[in-house]
């Protein structure tokens, strides 16, 4: 079968509940707003297909609960994820205060090579706002990661920060592909203690949750 | 001698006249001298007689000059005196006349005023019924200004007729008549037309005494008590004029009277004006279905008619007859209901069709009471009562929207005693458990099921309103709610979830949560039964054939929420499906599955993970559907036509992911599942798997056809198929092989494939 796309990368979002992670992923996946709030229950994804330097890539993007209830089953989804987007919300100082926990939640279950990227969501709201740009960058900084703020409602850099996150991606994937340097078109060996290494770029992320 | 001259002078003396003679004779005698000397002597004697007698006389003479003069004097005195007599009698008989004159003019006008007085007498009667006459007319009173006429044409008039006042009366006659004519008519054009005015007005107040009455009644009844108060407005519109008062009918009856006596036919007028009335009064205000401020002046209107009809018909003396209005009334009342029908079903506000209906059945009860014929018209309310409850169904269709849009679909928390009662107010929910839970309490359904819950109690209660004094059976109003809340849940309801399902934005686990929802108000059944029997008031007879219907409700609704939770769940498994990436020259397998199917199983797993509170048979439905359509999915791959080529390690790369797929078969992702249940819809693939994989073919063709065939499920067609695939593949790395065991290998190949053709034909032509 013919293949629909170069490369496949898995991300994930994760944040407090209700600082409108699904409503990011229903904006980019759909380009569209749900007012109404329905909280998630466990795990969902959404994959768009996006176009980088002429190739197809596909986003699988995970949407977890940010409810501690769900937590066994969302971090299970960690490991596998090649990039992260934090969610706090701009109106919720507690949300952006928590971004630290979830930090340490990544650092516990995720692949240390992991992708990361801050995003303050609803920045639309600017009467409520409770942390100011400043403070959201501050912590970027801090942890050596990128920041942005969105808001899926009014679509302000939404497509923006998962191009984003997907370009560092591909670029982190590319650099680790010339420096393992493998055997180009090769046949495949049985590896399980290295499936990383493999070429094709979706086996990459190849693991047994 | 001496003698003839004495004769002569005799004769001078005697004669007077003829002395011719006489002087002849003297003349012709001779005697001239002598003659003359006589004649001397005889004037001397003369002369002394005259002398004597002078003297003799004398005295007497100057006596009588004497007396003379006296006599002069008294005859002047005599003179003036007459004279002044004469003047005094003068002015005396001048009055005299005078006063004799106008004598004679009093008398004349004594006589002419009697004669004028015996005319005025004669035409005073005349006159007097002319003015009786004129003055009726001003006062309207036509008929007796009619008889007037009459009497004076017939009986006064004649005897006057040398009059000309009596001639130009007799020349009025006729105009006159014309004109009592015209007057009347042109009385009754303006009643005709007051009429028109007013019979709204009376329609009004006949409407109101029916309700009134009605009141009354369902008083007595006892019915509705709560009505009491009604008394103290009855008293007051006691005092209120009846519809007929309200309106002066004298015109009509007039018009007719005079029309009898001069013996014109003049019905025909009246009706046929009453005929274009009731056409315009037919027409219904064009904006009638806004409001039913239109309604009630288009039913005034005709009640006002009606009653006025009915009122012409009893005391006009035939002037509105029993066959005429019946015409009138069918023809009306076709209208009449046509109006209603088109204009009820613009209407899109259930309780202005309520109002309508309020009306329209006040209309009926009090048309009906005089004596028409209404039951068209009950008719049409059956009519609107359909499309009531459609409205009731568009309407509830947004309500059951709203709340579906509201909803959460996450299980209701309460934290206090309060917020429970609440819950438990609005939804019929008895769990022991959940009573003795420790606060903060979750009940296992959303938001949405109390609400949905009494939003259906409402609509209940909205569709027995219609229902209410239309005198419909018990059982036919058990079965009309039965029927309406069977579609309002079968068709709206069910649509409302299913246009929500269609929504990107609901995940799985709502529809799991929906599906929930739906469990519980499929149980609340019963109550909604209990509901309905106690706003009916009614025991349970016609409930129970409910029962089979009401349980069936909600069932559509949750057939449709698990439906959708399959393919939602199909859906997402695709979406793995489509990360399908096999390279299918794969020399050697990997050694484990396929990325996107441990995503996929992880993803299975954990979703299935989150199905706690789904009902085991739901789950265990979509758990089979995923299997089923996995299974699907990965041996469409391999008999796809895109793929050209399969080698050995792809397939055996596909085997592994396949085991992989039926350790979660096997690892009772969903309880209460028989063992192998699952496994079974990986069964073909399998069996296809195997064949392959032990390049069994010996035992494929001995077994096939038998019960006990090992592959039985693999139809020649598919392996074929694959068959061909693996041999492309081969082409393309052993093409330069001449090893003996690989020509066999080909040789076997090449036989197997010829079999399986032949099988594949022979299966085919049965």
């Amino acid at each position: 079968m013919a293949k629909t796309y170069d490369y496949l990368f898995k991300l994930l979002l994760i944040g407090d509940s209700g600082v409108g992670k699904t409503c990011v992923l229903f904006r980019f996946s759909e380009d569209a707003f749900n007012t109404t709030f329905i909280s998630t229950i466990g795990i969902d994804f959404k994959i768009r297909t996006i176009e980088l330097d002429g190739k197809k890539i596909k986003l699988q993007i995970w949407d977890t609960a940010g409810q501690e209830r769900f937590r066994t089953i969302t971090t299970a989804y960690y490991r596998g994820a090649m990039g992260i987007m934090l969610v706090y919300d701009v109106t919720n100082d507690k949300s952006f205060e928590n971004i630290k926990n979830w930090i340490r939640n990544i650092e516990e279950n995720a692949s240390a090579d992991v992708e990361k990227m801050l995003l303050g969501n609803k920045c639309e709201l600017t009467d409520k706002r409770q942390v100011t740009k400043e403070r959201g960058e501050q912590l970027a900084v801090e942890y050596g990661i990128k920041f942005m703020e969105t808001s899926a409602k009014s679509s302000i850099n939404v497509e923006e920060a998962f191009y984003t996150l997907a370009r560092d991606i591909k670029a982190k994937m590319e650099k680790k592909l010339e420096a393992s340097n493998p055997p180009k078109g090769g046949g495949h060996q049985l590896k399980a203690s290295e499936p990383q290494r493999k070429p094709p770029s979706w086996l990459a992320r190849c693991t047994i949750l | 001698m001496m003698q003839r001259y004495d004769i002569l002078i005799q004769e001078i003396e005697c004669i007077d006249d003829y002395l011719g003679p006489t002087f002849r004779a003297i003349y012709d005698g001779q005697e001239h001298q002598k003659f003359m000397e006589k004649l001397d002597d005889c004037i001397k004697n003369h002369d002394k007689d005259i002398e004597r007698m002078c003297n003799h006389h004398y005295q007497g003479f100057i006596d009588s000059i004497r007396e003379l003069l006296q006599v002069r004097s008294q005859a002047q005195q005599l003179n003036t005196e007459i004279l002044e007599l004469d003047k005094h009698i003068t002015a005396t008989s001048t009055k005299v006349i005078e006063m004799g004159e106008e004598l004679v003019k009093a008398r004349k006008v004594e006589s002419n005023m009697a004669a004028a007085v015996n005319s005025l007498t004669v035409c005073l009667p005349v006159l007097a019924a002319y003015a009786k006459l004129q003055k009726q007319l001003k006062d309207k009173r036509y008929y007796p200004a009619l008889k007037t006429l009459e009497q004076l044409e017939h009986h006064d008039l004649p005897r006057v007729t040398n009059y000309r006042f009596s001639f130009q009366i007799t020349q009025q006659i006729p105009q006159l008549r014309e004109n009592i004519k015209d007057a009347s008519m042109s009385d009754l054009r303006d009643f005709l037309e007051n009429i028109r005015k007013y019979s709204p007005k009376i329609g009004e107040v006949a409407m109101r005494h029916t309700a009134e009455q009605l009141a009354v009644e369902a008083e007595i009844i006892g019915r509705k008590k709560r009505r009491s108060h009604i008394n103290n407005q009855l008293n007051e519109s006691e005092e209120e004029l009846s519809a007929q008062d309200l309106m002066d009918f004298s015109p009509v009856y007039r018009c007719m009277h005079i029309y009898t006596v001069l013996r014109e036919e003049e019905n025909f007028y009246y009706r046929q004006q009453r005929k274009q009335q009731a056409r315009l009064v037919l027409q219904p205000p064009i904006n009638m279905h806004e409001s039913t401020v239109g309604y009630q002046t288009y039913l005034h209107g005709i009640i006002g008619f009606f009653v006025i009809e009915d009122h012409i018909l009893n005391t006009g003396n035939g002037l509105a007859t029993r066959t005429y209005l019946d015409e009138l009334w069918d023809m009306t009342l076709s209208t009449i209901v046509d109006a209603l029908r088109t204009h009820s079903a613009y209407c899109t506000d259930a309780t202005l069709i309520l109002k309508v209906k309020n009306l329209i059945m006040l209309f009926n009860t009090t048309l009906r009471n005089y004596g028409y014929s209404v039951g068209q018209l009950w008719d049409l309310l059956q009519e609107i009562r359909v499309h009531y409850n459609e409205v009731l169904m568009k309407h509830w269709v947004q309500v059951f929207r709203n709340i579906l849009d509201e909803d959460n679909f996450l299980p209701i928390q309460v934290t206090t005693q309060t917020e429970y009662d609440e819950i438990l107010n609005l939804f019929p929910y008895h769990d022991k458990d959940l009573q003795k839970a420790e606060f903060p309490k979750k009940f296992p359904f959303s938001d949405m099921v109390p609400k949905v819950y009494q939003q259906v109690k409402e609509f209940i209660y909205a569709c027995l309103k219609f229902s209410e004094d239309l005198n419909f059976t018990q059982t036919e109003i058990d079965e009309m709610i039965c029927k309406s809340t069977n579609l309002l849940l079968t068709r709206t309801f069910s649509g409302c979830l299913s246009s929500l399902f269609r929504k990107p934005s609901l995940a799985l686990l709502q529809v799991v949560q929906i599906i929930i929802n739906t469990g519980y108000l499929e149980k609340s059944t019963k109550y909604l039964e209990e509901f309905v029997t106690n706003i009916t008031g009614t025991c349970h007879q016609g409930q129970l054939s409910c029962v089979g219907v009401e349980s069936a409700m909600f069932r559509v609704a949750r057939d449709d929420a698990e439906k959708q939770i399959c393919d939602k769940l199909k859906k997402k498994l695709d979406e793995f499906l489509e990360l399908e990436n096999y390279d299918w020259n794969l020399a050697e397998p990997q050694g484990h599955a396929s990325g996107f199917i441990t995503d996929l199983i992880a993803f299975l797993q954990s979703t299935f993970t989150c199905f706690t509170n789904l009902p085991d048979e739901v789950a265990q439905v979509a758990c089979k559907s995923a299997c089923s359509h996995i299974a699907k999915a990965i041996l469409d791959i391999l008999i796809s036509e895109d793929v050209k080529q399969i080698s050995m390690g792809a397939l055996q790369q596909v085997n592994l992911d396949t085991i992989q797929c039926e350790q979660f078969a096997a690892s009772e992702p969903v309880v209460g599942l028989p063992e192998g249940t699952l496994l079974q819809y990986f069964l073909q693939l399998r069996q296809l798997l195997d064949l392959f994989m032990s390049w069994d073919w010996p035992t494929y063709f001995h077994d096939y056809g038998h019960e006990c065939n090992k592959y039985n499920l693999v139809t020649p067609n598919m392996a074929v198929l694959l068959l061909e695939k693996l041999k492309e593949s081969d082409k393309k790395t052993m093409f330069s092989v001449l090893k003996k065991s690989e020509r066999d290998k080909k040789k076997l190949l090449e036989t197997v494939l010829k079999q399986l053709r032949q099988l594949a034909q022979t299966t085919q032509q049965q």
